[in-house]
C-alpha cells in the first residue's frame, strides 16, 4: 500500500512540476531557517569546549542593588571580596571560577595595532574551563601568587602577534604598555561564551584594583561547579541565604538582587529581567510565538497549495472512493503523500542549510563560531518537518475526504 | 440483486427542491443485463448512483444482495462497493497520473491482497479486453475506445457480481460503441456478471435484456 | 463592475478565506519590515551634528589614582599639554564614557519649570565642541569665563531645549538637575551619536569640574589625517605612562561607529532576506493558486467571452478580482496596523508608521498584479468555444 502512495506521490509531484516546485521551496526555505536557527541555539546552549560540565555548573554574573526610597537602582558585577569572603565560605560548591568579564586593551607591534580583549581569572578557572592547550599550560599558584607578569593566550592571538603557526611559548607579548610572558597558548573558544571568551587571560592579581575593597560591586564573575546536578537547587538555596544577610543600609541600598543561574537563566535574566526575574518563561514565549508566526506564512501557503493540487484531483478521488476507498483510507493516502513531500523538502533544506552554516562558520560574523549539525539539531528538524507536514496536510485531507462523490465524477478532468 | 424499494430522491438547495426520482421501484435479477433510457435530466445517472451506493435515496430502500444498505457506516459501505460493485463512465475517469496497469489495480488496492496477486489479476482482465500488450502505456497516450476497454478491466478486475455502466459508448463513434458492447455483452454471459447499463442509443439498448425508461424522475416501463 | 466583483469574491468568501489571510499575514509581514525600514532610514538621512573623522577615543579602563581630586585634575591637565604637545594632535577634551558610538548611556531628570524630562548627560570639558566640530544653534558653548560662576553653566542639545522651552529660546534660562540650579548657555545642534540609525534624544551636556573629576576616565583627541599606527603606539605609551591606567584602550570613532551601524544593518538584512524569502513563496504560492482557480473557470471564462468579454476585458476581470480579494485583506491588516500608532505599541512615530502603511499597501497590490496578470493573459486567450464544449 505504501508502495503505491510514493508511486501516485511521485507521479502527482512530477506532473504539477510548477507547484512541485513552490512546496518543495517553501518547506525547505522555512526548515533551513529553522535547522540554521537550531544550530545556532545549540551552540548558544548545549555544553561544548571548553565548557563541558555546564549541567552542574551555576553562574553569577551581576548585582542588582536599589534604594527603593529614593529609586535608585546600580547593577554591576560583583567585587573580588564578594566572592573570596562571602562565596568561598558556602559549602555546597566544590569549585568556584572567578574571574573579570571581558576588558579592552590595546597592543602595537610592527607599527599595527592589535586590539585584545583581556580576562584577569583566578587558579580555579583552569579547572572549570576545560581548555585545551596547544602550548605550555595555565599560570601557577605562585605566579599568582607573586604577580608575576604572565599570559596565557588564545591562538587567535598567538597568529596575530606571532604570526600563523609560530610558537609563542616563553616569548613576550605586549599589551596594555605591560610586557607579558606567554606561558600558555589555548585552543580560541566561542566568542559567544561571554564567560569564558578572552584573547589574553591573566592572573586576578595583576588587577589594579583594591581586591580587598569590602563594597559588594566590581568587576569580577564566577562559575560555581558543584559535585553533581542534584546540587544545584541546594546551591541556590544556600546562595540566596547568604544574600539575605548581606549587610545593607537605607542610605545607599537596602534591595540586593543576586543569584547564582543555570546558564540559560543568566542570559536571559540578563537580557529581558533586568537582573531580576528569571524570564526563562518569557524568553520560550518570545521565541515560540516568532517561530510560530514565522511558520505560519509557509503553512498557509501550503495549505493553499494543497487545496488546488487536490482540487485538480477530485475526479482521481471519486474514482477511488468508487472503487471501494474509504473517506479514511483517503485522508491517509494524501497525508502520506504530503509527508513525502515535505522529508523531501527536508531533504533539501538540511543541504540548504549545511551550505548556509558553512557561510556563517567562515564569515568573521561572530569569532570561532562554529555551528554544526549534530543529531539534537537532526532530530528537532526531522521533527519541524514532520509538524509541518501534518499541518499542512490534514485540512486539505479533510477537505479531500469530504469531497462528494457524484459531483466529482460529474467534472470532467 | 438489486432490489429498489418505493426510492425517492430530492435535491435541496437553500431556496428549491428538485425531485430528480419519484417512487421507484426495480428489480434487477442476477445475471440480467438491464439498460436504462430516457431524455437528458430524467434522473438515469442518479438511479445508477444510487445502486453504486455513491450517494442515498431520500426515501426508500436499496437491498443488494439481499443486504440493507441504509445506514452504512462509511468504511462498510467503501468495503461493499469494493468487493461487488464495479463503475464504467462515459468519460473514463482513469488516473492521467498512473500506468495502464496500475489503473485496473486500483480497486485491488483496497483490499488484502499482494503486489504479485494484483498484477497478475490486472493483466489477466486487460487480456480479457483485449490490451495485453498495452499494460505499460498512460491513459493519454491511448485512444478513446482502448481507454474505456482499460476501465472495463478496472470494473472487472475485482471479479463484482454487478457492473454499473453510466453511458459507457457515449463518447465513441458507433464502432468503438460496438466493440465496447460486445466485451460487455460477453462478461454477461460468460461470467454472469449483472450489468445495468444507462444509455442513450437505442440500438445498444436493444441488445440488452430488459429496457427500463424513465420520464422525469418517473418510471414509464 | 467593481460591484459585480465584490459580489463574486464576496460569495466565494469560503473559498477565498485562505487566500484572503494568506495575503492578510504577508501585509502585516511587509508592514513590519516595511516600518523599520522607513524608521531607520529616516534616522539616517538625520544630520550627524558633528564629525567623526580622525577622532581617537581614549578609554583608560578606570578611574585615573590620585590622592585628591585636585591632584586627579593635575594630572589630566597634564595628560592634556602632553598631548597637545604632540605633532599630529589638534585638540583634546576629557568626557565621561559615554562618548559618541560608545555602548554607554549616562541619563538624567532634568526639570525645567513644570516640565520633567528623562535627558543623556554628558560630562566634558570645554574642548569638546570643538575635538567634534559641534555646532552651536544660540548661546555659546562653554569657555574660560565659566570658572566660578553663581549657576553652574549647560548647554543643551535642541531636542532637550524644544522638549524644556518648546519654542522659547532657552539660552539663560535656569533648569534643575540633581538637586541642582544651572543656567543654560548654549544649545547645540543634535548629535546622532548612537549610531547613524538612532534618533537624536535630549542631551544636557555639563563642565567636568573637581566635584566630578573621579569618575572620568575616557578622553576624546583630534588628530591629524596622516596619523598612523606608528604614532597611536606613542601616544598611547603618553597616555599610559602618565595615568597608569589599567586597561588602556584607544579606539577611533569611525570603526565604532562601523560596528554600533553594524548591530543594525545586521539584523535588518537578515530580517531582509527572511521576509525576502517568505514574500517570494507567498507570491509563488499565490501565482499558483490563481492560475489553478482560472483554469478550473475555463468554462465561465468561455461563456464570459462568447457573451462579448473582450481579451482584454477577460483578464482584466481577472486581474481585478484579485485585486479586490487583496483589498480584503488589506481592510482587515489596515485595521490591525493602525492599533500600532494608536496603541503606541512601540515608540516610533506615528508618521513612520503611515509611510510604512502606504508603502505595504502599494508592494500588496504590486504583488498581486504581478502574480494576476501572467494567469488573466493564459484566460484571455481561452477560446470561448473550446472552453463551452469542454463541459
Amino acid at each position: 500500500m505504501l508502495k503505491n502512495y510514493f508511486k501516485i506521490a511521485i507521479a502527482v509531484l512530477k506532473r504539477r512540476k510548477f507547484f512541485t516546485f513552490i512546496s518543495l521551496f517553501g518547506i525547505s526555505f522555512t526548515l533551513t531557517i529553522l535547522i540554521v536557527l537550531t544550530a545556532f541555539v545549540d551552540h548558544l546552549f548545549s555544553p561544548s569546549y571548553p565548557d563541558p560540565n555546564r549541567d552542574r555548573e551555576l553562574f553569577v554574573n551581576r548585582i542588582r542593588l536599589e534604594a527603593s526610597k529614593k529609586n535608585g537602582m546600580s547593577m554591576s558585577p560583583l567585587s573580588f571580596y564578594f566572592f573570596d569572603h562571602y562565596v568561598a565560605a558556602l559549602k555546597t560548591p566544590s569549585k568556584i571560577a572567578v574571574y573579570t568579564n571581558g576588558e579592552m586593551s590595546n597592543g602595537y607591534k610592527d607599527n599595527r595595532k592589535i586590539v585584545v580583549e583581556l580576562k584577569y581569572t583566578n587558579q580555579v578557572f583552569w579547572d572549570v574551563y576545560q581548555f585545551q592547550f596547544l602550548e605550555g599550560k595555565p599560570f601557577t599558584g605562585g605566579q599568582l601568587e607573586n604577580r608575576d607578569k604572565v599570559v596565557v593566550i588564545s591562538a587567535a592571538t598567538r597568529a596575530k602577534y606571532f604570526g600563523e603557526e609560530a610558537q609563542a611559548l616563553g616569548k613576550y607579548i605586549e599589551a596594555n604598555n605591560t610586557q607579558y610572558r606567554v606561558v600558555g597558548v589555548v585552543k580560541p573558544v566561542p566568542f559567544l561564551n561571554n564567560f569564558c571568551y578572552a584573547d589574553l587571560y591573566l592572573p586576578y592579581t595583576l588587577v589594579q584594583d583594591n581586591l580587598k575593597d569590602q563594597s559588594l560591586q566590581g568587576r569580577f564573575c564566577a562559575t560555581i561547579q558543584v559535585s553533581s546536578s542534584r546540587d544545584l537547587p541546594a546551591l541556590k538555596k544556600e546562595f540566596a541565604g547568604m544574600i539575605s544577610k548581606l549587610p545593607r543600609s537605607d542610605e545607599s541600598y537596602d534591595l540586593i538582587y543576586c543569584y547564582p543561574d543555570e546558564y540559560l537563566e543568566v542570559l536571559t535574566r540578563g537580557l529581558l529581567g533586568q537582573g531580576k526575574d528569571k524570564s526563562t518563561g518569557k524568553a520560550f514565549l518570545i521565541f515560540g510565538s516568532f517561530l510560530l508566526l514565522f511558520m505560519l506564512l509557509p503553512t498557509i501557503n501550503l495549505v493553499n497549495i494543497n487545496l488546488s493540487r487536490i482540487m485538480e484531483r477530485s475526479s482521481e478521488i471519486g474514482v477511488r472512493k468508487a472503487f471501494g476507498a474509504s473517506a479514511r483510507t483517503l485522508t491517509y493516502q494524501f497525508i502520506v503523500e504530503n509527508l513525502i513531500l515535505t522529508l523531501f523538502g527536508g531533504l533539501l533544506g538540511l543541504i540548504f542549510s549545511l551550505v548556509v552554516l558553512h557561510v556563517l562558520n567562515a564569515s568573521d560574523l561572530s569569532p570561532n563560531m562554529e555551528l554544526k549539525i549534530n543529531p539534537v539539531v537532526l532530530f528537532y528538524s526531522l521533527l519541524a518537518c514532520l509538524v509541518f507536514g501534518l499541518l499542512s496536510g490534514v485540512y486539505p485531507a479533510w477537505r479531500m475526504s469530504k469531497i462528494n462523490v457524484v459531483t466529482a465524477l460529474k467534472a470532467n478532468n | 440483486m438489486i432490489q429498489l424499494n418505493n426510492i425517492e430522491k430530492v435535491y435541496r438547495t437553500d431556496t428549491i427542491e428538485t425531485q430528480a426520482l419519484n417512487n421507484i421501484s426495480l428489480h434487477v435479477q442476477k445475471g440480467e443485463f438491464l439498460s436504462i433510457m430516457g431524455p437528458s435530466g430524467c434522473g438515469k445517472s442518479t438511479l445508477l448512483n444510487l445502486m453504486g451506493l455513491l450517494d442515498v435515496p431520500s426515501k426508500g430502500d436499496i437491498l443488494i444482495d439481499q443486504q440493507v444498505t441504509q445506514n452504512m457506516a462509511d468504511t462498510k459501505m467503501a468495503r461493499f462497493r469494493n468487493s461487488r460493485i464495479g463503475f464504467i463512465f462515459q468519460s473514463y475517469h482513469l488516473i492521467n497520473d498512473l500506468q495502464v496497469l496500475d489503473n485496473v489495480e486500483l480497486p485491488l488496492l483496497y483490499r488484502k491482497s499482494t503486489a504479485k496477486e494484483r498484477r497478475e489479476l490486472a493483466t489477466e482482465a486487460l487480456v480479457k479486453v483485449g490490451l495485453g500488450n498495452r499494460i505499460k502505456h498512460f491513459p493519454t497516450q491511448l485512444s478513446g475506445g482502448q481507454r474505456q476497454r482499460v476501465a472495463i478491466a478496472r470494473a472487472i478486475v475485482g471479479r463484482p457480481q454487478i457492473i454499473l455502466a453510466d453511458e459507457p459508448t457515449g463518447n465513441l463513434d458507433s464502432a468503438m460503441g460496438d466493440e465496447i458492447m460486445n466485451i460487455l455483452l460477453d462478461l454477461n454471459k460468460t461470467d454472469g456478471t449483472t450489468i445495468v447499463m444507462v444509455t442513450h442509443d437505442a440500438n445498444m439498448a436493444e441488445r440488452t435484456h430488459r429496457l427500463v425508461r424513465l420520464f422525469d424522475g418517473s418510471q414509464v416501463q | 463592475m467593481i460591484k459585480h466583483l465584490f459580489k463574486l469574491i464576496w460569495n466565494k468568501k469560503k473559498e477565498n478565506f485562505l487566500l484572503i489571510s494568506e495575503i492578510l499575514i504577508s501585509f502585516l509581514v511587509i508592514f513590519a519590515v516595511f516600518s523599520s525600514i522607513t524608521y531607520n532610514y529616516l534616522n539616517y538621512r538625520e544630520p550627524a551634528g558633528f564629525k567623526y573623522d580622525d577622532v581617537w577615543m581614549a578609554d583608560l579602563g578606570s578611574p585615573v589614582q590620585g590622592e585628591n581630586k585636585d591632584s586627579v585634575m593635575l594630572v589630566f591637565a597634564n595628560l592634556k599639554n602632553a598631548l597637545k604637545g604632540m605633532p599630529k594632535v589638534r585638540d583634546v577634551s576629557l568626557s565621561s564614557n559615554n562618548v559618541p558610538f560608545s555602548s554607554s548611556m549616562m541619563g538624567s531628570g532634568v526639570e525645567y519649570g513644570h516640565v520633567n524630562i528623562q535627558s543623556d548627560m554628558y560630562r566634558v570639558d570645554k574642548d569638546f565642541a570643538k575635538v567634534l566640530q559641534m555646532k552651536m544653534q544660540s548661546g555659546r558653548w562653554f569657555n574660560e569665563t565659566d570658572r566660578n560662576p553663581v549657576y553652574l553653566p549647560v548647554v543643551l542639545n535642541a531636542a532637550a531645549a524644544m522638549a524644556l522651552t518648546g519654542s522659547a529660546n532657552a539660552v539663560g534660562k535656569l533648569v534643575k538637575m540633581e538637586h541642582q540650579t544651572l543656567r543654560v548657555i548654549g544649545v547645540a545642534d543634535n548629535l546622532k551619536d548612537k549610531s547613524d540609525f538612532k534618533t537624536t534624544s535630549p542631551g544636557i551636556y555639563t563642565l567636568i569640574d573637581t566635584s566630578s573629576i573621579r569618575g572620568i576616565n575616557t578622553m576624546l583627541i583630534k588628530v591629524s589625517a596622516n596619523a598612523d599606527a606608528r604614532f597611536e603606539d606613542q601616544m598611547y605609551r603618553l597616555i599610559a605612562g602618565t595615568t597608569r591606567a589599567h586597561n588602556l584602550q584607544v579606539a577611533h570613532l569611525s570603526e565604532m561607529r562601523t560596528k554600533k551601524n553594524k548591530e543594525i544593518i545586521v539584523p535588518m538584512v537578515i530580517l531582509l532576506i527572511i521576509s525576502g524569502f517568505l514574500i517570494f513563496n507567498v507570491a509563488l504560492g499565490l501565482f499558483g493558486v490563481l492560475w489553478y482557480n482560472i483554469s478550473k473557470r475555463r468554462s465561465e471564462i468561455g461563456l464570459r467571452r462568447a457573451l462579448g468579454a473582450t481579451a482584454a476585458g477577460v483578464s482584466g476581470q481577472l486581474l481585478g478580482e484579485a485585486l479586490v480579494l487583496a483589498t480584503f485583506s488589506l481592510i482587515i491588516g489596515s485595521f490591525f496596523a493602525v492599533q500600532f500608532p494608536l496603541l503606541h505599541v512601540y515608540d516610533l512615530p506615528a508618521g513612520v508608521y503611515m509611510i510604512a502603511l502606504l508603502l505595504s499597501v502599494l508592494f500588496i497590490y504590486l504583488l498581486v498584479i504581478v502574480c494576476a496578470l501572467y494567469p488573466g493573459k493564459q484566460a484571455a486567450a481561452i477560446h470561448p468555444a473550446v472552453a463551452l464544449h469542454e463541459d
